[in-house]
C-alpha cells in the first residue's frame, strides 16, 4: 500500500518536471546565424587549382561570397608548397615540381572587409605577383567569415614560373 | 575517551571492509540503473561524505570490468551524465553535464590530477586498471577542491589496502576495433601495520577502425587504406606503487606512480589543414609517427591520518610532474621559416600541492570540518609552436563545513571557501621575424609579461532526506574557476584549430551557481530516479569567434557571458522476472548564452541528449562466486544542431551493444570474464564531441573486446 502511494507521489513528480521542460523548450527557439558562409567559384573566378602564373605578372582574384545572414570579412594568404606538406581543398591533384628549398618564397596575406549587411559580396581584387620570388608550388588560401563567427575556406594550389 | 578509540577501529575496519568488498552492493552491481543517490554503507569519501545533499555516482571495478574500453573516460561512458571526449582510441578527457576541459575536476586518492586539460587532444593520463573505484560528483564541489569542479568532479580510488600477506591479481585486455591489448598486473600484501602495493599496466593498440573508406575533408577527399585512421595508433605503460601504514589512531600511505603515453594523431590533417607527407603511414598499423604526441607524467603522494582526542586530522602533499611534447613534422608558415626539429610543442608542468585539514564531531549532531589547501604550479613551454606562456601559479584556500544531522531521515549540509590565487605570466616572442608596416621585422610578442591576483569566494548549502525506499535531496551551491594563462594572456595562433586567439588580460574568475536536486526510489524490485539542474554563470569565459582575422587566420577572443543551463538525468529498472531486468535511462542538456556577441547560441561541446533501453539476464550462483549475466542495449544518441563556430552539425543515431560476463573459481583462483560487442550493427556515425569531429572522422565500427581477470 504504502509503495503504491509512493509511486504515485513519483509520477506527480515526474507529469511537474515534463510540464517545467516542455515550457522551458518552447520559449527556447531562438536559434541564430548556424550557418557558414559560402566562397562561390564563378565561370570567371580565378585563380583556380593547377593554374599557372608568371612572376611579375598579376592574379585577378575573382570569387562571390554570399551568407544567410551577414558576411564578415575575407583574408587572401598566399605560401609555398615546395615540400608538398600540403594539399588544396579541391578534388584532382595537379603535378607538382620537385621538392626544393625555399630562398625567398612569395609570402602575401592581407585582410579584406566586405561592406556591413552584405548577403553577397563579389570580390575582385588584383594581387600584383613580386618579380623576385622563388618560382614554384604555391598555395593560394581563401578565408571568409560571417558576422556570427562562422568561416569557410579554400585552398587551390598554384604554379608560380618564370616570364619567358 | 576509550569509547571513541572503539568506536575509531570499528569505523576504521568497517571502512576497510568495504573498501575489499564491491563498492555497488551485489543487487545494484548487476542492476541497469546506476545507484544515483542512494548512500551505500560506509563508502562515501571525504569529497561527499560531508556533503550528501550532492548527487553522486559510485562505481566499483566489476562495474567497470563490464564497460572495459580502451581509456578511462570511454570505460565511465555509460555513467548517466558523463561522457567521454575521444582522442583517438586510446585516450579521452571527462565532459561531465556538458562541462569539460577546466571546468571539470579528476581527483586521484583526493588530490587534483594535474595535467594539460586545457588542450582538445589532451588526454587524461590515468591507469584505468590502477582505479579500485570511481566516485562521480555531479554538482559544484568546489568547497573540497577549490577551482574549476563546476561541472563536477571525477575521484579516482586506489586505495583498497591489501588484506592478505600476498595477493596478486593479473588482468588482460584485448578489443578488435583497434587491435589493442593490454596486460595489467598487480600483486600487494600486508603484514601487520604495513602493507604494500604494486600495479604495472601495458597498453598497445593499432590504428583504429572506423566505417568508411575516406574521409572526406571539404572537398577533398582522403583514401584510408583498410579503413584504419592512419597514424592513431599508441601505447600506454603505467607503474604505480604504494606503501602504507595502518596504526589504531595513526595511518599513512605513500603512493608513487608514472603514466606514460604515446599516441599518433590522425595523419591526413593537422589541426584543420589538409597534410601530405613522405612518410609511409601506411606501412604498418602499429608504429606511431608524426605527428604524435609523448606524455609523462610522474606523481609522488603522502596522505596521512591521524586521531588526537575527538579530532580527525588528515593531511595531503603531493608532487606532480607532467612532461607532455607534441610533434610533427616541420612545416613553414606564413612568415615563419622551415622550423629545426620536430617538437611544436612541450610543456613541462610541476606541481606542488599540500592540504591539512580537521574533522570533528560537535554536540553529537554536527560533524564539522576545516582545512586549508596550498597550491604551486610552474609551467614551461618549448617547440617552434606557441599557444600556453610560460607561467607559475600559486592558489591558497580554505573551507569550513557542518553536517547537521537532525534524524535518521534528515540530514542538512552547510559549507564556505575561500581562495587567492596568484598567476604570473611570462612574456614570449616569435622566434622569428615578422614584417610590421612601415618599420623593420620584429620578432612579434604573443605574450606579454603579467601579474593577476584571484579572489573568490564559495558555498553549498543543501539537504538529504531519506524515507523508506525513497531519498531526496537538494542542494544550492557556487563554484568558480581562475582564468587560465592563454585566456588572460595569450595573443597568438592555436595551430591545433588554425585560429587566432587573443587573451583577455581583465578576465575575472569565472563564477558558476548551480541548484541539483536528486530524487530516488529504491526496492528489491525496482530503481526510479531522476536528477535535475539548473545552472547560471554571470561570467562564462568564451572563446568568442569574430568575424575579424589577424595574421590570415580568424580572430578568436576570450570573453565573458552570461550563460544559463539546464538538464537532467533520469533512470528506471525493474526486475521483470526474477532474473531478467529491464532499464531505461537518460540525460538531456540545454545551455544558452544569455549576454555578449554570442547571445542565443549554444557552448562549445555541449552534448546531445542520450537515452538507452539495457535487458539483463542474470546467473546467480549459490554462493554469489560464480556469478554470470548476458545483457544487451540500445543506445539512442540525438542529433546536435545548436552548435558554435567551428563545429559541424551533427546528426544523431542509435548503437546496440552487447555484454555477457562470468565469475568462475579455478584451482581456488578467483576468475572473471567479460565481453563486449560493441555498435553491433557497424553503424556509421559522428560523436559530436571527438576530437576528430571537425574533420568528419566517424566513430569506431563493430568491435569486439574481452576482458580476463584472474585473482591469485
Amino acid at each position: 500500500m504504502k509503495e503504491n502511494v509512493c509511486i504515485a507521489r513519483f509520477k506527480a513528480v515526474v507529469c511537474l518536471l515534463a510540464v517545467c521542460i516542455c515550457g522551458l523548450s518552447s520559449c527556447s527557439s531562438e536559434e541564430g546565424d548556424l550557418r557558414k558562409p559560402v566562397i562561390e567559384t564563378l565561370d570567371d573566378s580565378f585563380p583556380t587549382n593547377c593554374q599557372v602564373y608568371v612572376k611579375g605578372g598579376v592574379i585577378p582574384f575573382h570569387y562571390a561570397f554570399t551568407d544567410d545572414v551577414e558576411l564578415g570579412n575575407y583574408n587572401i594568404e598566399v605560401h609555398n608548397n615546395f615540400d608538398h606538406h600540403t594539399h588544396s581543398t579541391e578534388a584532382g591533384d595537379c603535378p607538382f615540381d620537385p621538392v626544393k628549398k625555399p630562398v625567398k618564397p612569395w609570402v602575401y596575406n592581407r585582410d579584406f572587409s566586405i561592406p556591413p549587411h552584405s548577403l553577397r559580396h563579389d570580390a575582385r581584387v588584383e594581387i600584383p605577383i613580386p618579380d623576385d620570388i622563388d618560382t614554384g608550388d604555391y598555395h593560394f588560401m581563401i578565408r571568409v567569415t560571417d558576422r556570427a563567427g562562422w568561416q569557410e575556406l579554400k585552398s587551390v594550389s598554384i604554379k608560380i614560373v618564370e616570364a619567358s | 575517551m576509550r569509547n571513541i578509540f572503539v568506536g575509531i577501529l570499528l569505523l576504521f575496519m568497517l571502512h576497510s571492509r568495504a573498501e575489499t568488498s564491491d563498492t555497488i552492493p551485489p543487487h545494484a552491481a548487476r542492476s541497469v540503473t546506476l545507484d544515483e543517490v542512494v548512500v551505500v554503507g560506509g563508502r562515501e569519501e571525504a569529497g561527499s561524505r560531508l556533503l550528501p545533499s550532492l548527487n553522486v555516482v559510485r562505481v566499483g571495478q566489476d562495474w567497470m570490468d563490464e564497460q572495459r574500453a580502451g581509456s578511462l573516460m570511454q570505460t565511465l561512458d555509460g555513467v548517466p551524465g558523463v561522457r567521454a571526449m575521444h582522442i583517438g582510441s586510446g585516450q579521452s578527457k571527462p565532459l561531465i553535464r556538458g562541462m569539460g576541459f577546466n571546468r571539470v575536476l579528476v581527483v586521484e586518492n583526493g588530490l587534483r590530477h594535474e595535467g594539460q586539460q586545457w588542450g582538445d587532444d589532451h588526454g587524461l593520463e590515468i591507469d584505468q586498471f590502477a582505479v579500485d573505484r570511481v566516485e562521480i560528483i555531479k554538482g559544484p564541489a568546489a568547497l573540497f577542491y577549490g577551482s574549476d569542479a563546476i561541472g563536477g568532479v571525477v575521484s579516482l580510488h586506489s586505495r583498497v589496502m591489501p588484506m592478505k600477506p600476498f595477493e596478486a591479481g593479473v588482468r588482460l585486455f584485448a578489443q578488435t576495433g583497434n587491435a589493442s591489448a593490454g596486460l595489467s598486473a598487480r600483486v600487494g600484501g600486508r603484514r601487520g601495520r604495513h602493507y604494500y602495493k604494486v600495479c604495472f599496466t601495458v597498453v598497445d593498440y593499432a590504428d583504429y577502425k572506423v566505417t568508411t573508406d575516406s574521409v572526406r575533408y571539404y572537398s577533398y577527399r582522403i583514401p584510408l587504406r583498410k579503413r584504419r585512421l592512419r597514424n592513431t595508433a599508441g601505447r600506454e605503460y603505467d607503474g604505480s606503487m604504494a606503501w602504507g601504514y595502518t596504526g589504531e589512531n595513526f595511518s599513512t600511505r605513500v603512493d608513487a606512480s608514472l603514466v606514460h603515453l604515446e599516441s599518433g594523431f590522425f595523419a591526413d590533417a593537422h589541426g584543420l589543414e589538409v597534410r601530405l607527407s613522405d612518410i609511409d603511414y601506411d606501412r604498418s598499423s602499429r608504429d606511431v609517427d608524426l605527428p604524435c604526441q609523448r606524455v609523462n607524467h610522474v606523481k609522488l603522494t603522502n596522505h596521512s591520518l591521524w586521531q588526537t582526542g575527538d579530532v580527525r586530522w588528515e593531511s595531503r602533499v603531493a608532487y606532480q610532474a607532467n612532461w607532455r611534447k607534441e610533434l610533427s613534422e616541420a612545416v613553414s608558415h606564413g612568415y615563419m621559416p622551415l622550423p629545426p626539429g620536430n617538437v611544436e610543442r612541450s610543456f613541462r608542468k610541476q606541481t606542488l600541492a599540500a592540504g591539512i585539514g580537521l574533522e570533528v564531531d560537535v554536540q553529537e549532531r554536527h560533524r564539522l570540518q576545516a582545512g586549508l589547501t596550498a597550491d604551486f604550479q610552474h609551467n614551461r613551454r618549448g617547440g617552434w609552436g606557441f599557444i600556453l606562456p610560460a607561467f607559475e601559479a600559486l592558489s591558497l584556500g580554505g573551507y569550513l563545513l557542518d553536517r547537521y544531522t537532525l534524524s535518521d531521515a534528515l540530514t542538512l549540509n552547510a559549507g564556505i571557501r575561500v581562495d587567492r590565487a596568484s598567476l604570473h605570466v611570462h612574456r614570449y616572442r616569435d622566434w622569428f621575424l615578422t614584417p610590421v608596416a612601415d618599420a623593420d621585422s620584429v620578432h612579434k610578442e604573443r605574450s606579454p609579461e603579467g601579474r593577476w591576483t584571484f579572489r573568490s569566494l564559495t558555498w553549498s548549502v543543501g539537504g538529504r532526506y531519506v524515507s523508506g525506499a525513497w531519498t531526496w535531496k537538494v542542494n544550492v551551491g557556487k563554484s568558480f574557476r581562475v582564468p587560465q594563462p592563454q585566456e588572460v594572456g595569450a595573443d597568438g595562433v592555436n595551430y591545433h584549430v588554425f585560429r587566432y586567439e587573443k587573451g583577455m588580460p581583465d578576465l575575472q574568475p569565472e563564477e558558476s551557481y548551480q541548484l541539483d536536486a536528486g530524487m530516488a526510489w529504491r526496492t528489491e524490485q525496482a530503481h526510479l530516479h531522476l536528477e535535475p539542474f539548473v545552472n547560471y554563470f554571470p561570467n562564462y569565459i568564451y572563446l568568442l569567434p569574430t568575424a575579424g582575422y589577424t595574421e590570415g587566420l580568424q580572430t578568436y577572443v576570450h570573453t565573458q557571458s552570461r550563460v544559463f543551463r539546464w538538464g537532467f538525468e533520469a533512470g528506471a529498472s525493474y526486475r521483470v522476472l526474477p532474473r531478467l531486468e529491464v532499464g531505461v535511462q537518460g540525460e538531456y542538456l540545454y545551455a544558452v548564452q544569455l549576454s555578449g556577441a554570442g547571445k542565443g547560441t549554444a557552448l562549445p561541446f555541449s552534448p546531445p541528449w542520450r537515452a538507452g533501453l539495457e535487458l539483463k539476464y542474470v546467473f546467480p550462483s549459490a554462493d554469489g562466486t560464480g556469478d554470470g549475466f548476458v545483457g544487451c542495449s540500445y543506445t539512442l544518441v540525438g542529433s546536435r544542431n545548436r552548435i558554435v563556430p567551428p563545429e559541424l552539425p551533427t546528426a544523431g543515431y542509435g548503437l546496440v551493444n552487447v555484454s555477457a560476463g562470468k565469475a568462475f573459481a579455478w584451482k581456488g583462483h578467483r576468475m572473471s570474464v567479460h565481453v563486449q560487442g560493441l555498435n553491433l550493427l557497424g553503424k556509421r556515425y559522428y560523436d559530436a564531441t571527438s576530437y576528430y569531429r571537425l574533420i568528419d572522422v566517424p566513430g569506431p565500427g563493430r568491435q569486439f573486446s574481452v576482458l580476463l581477470g584472474m585473482e591469485l
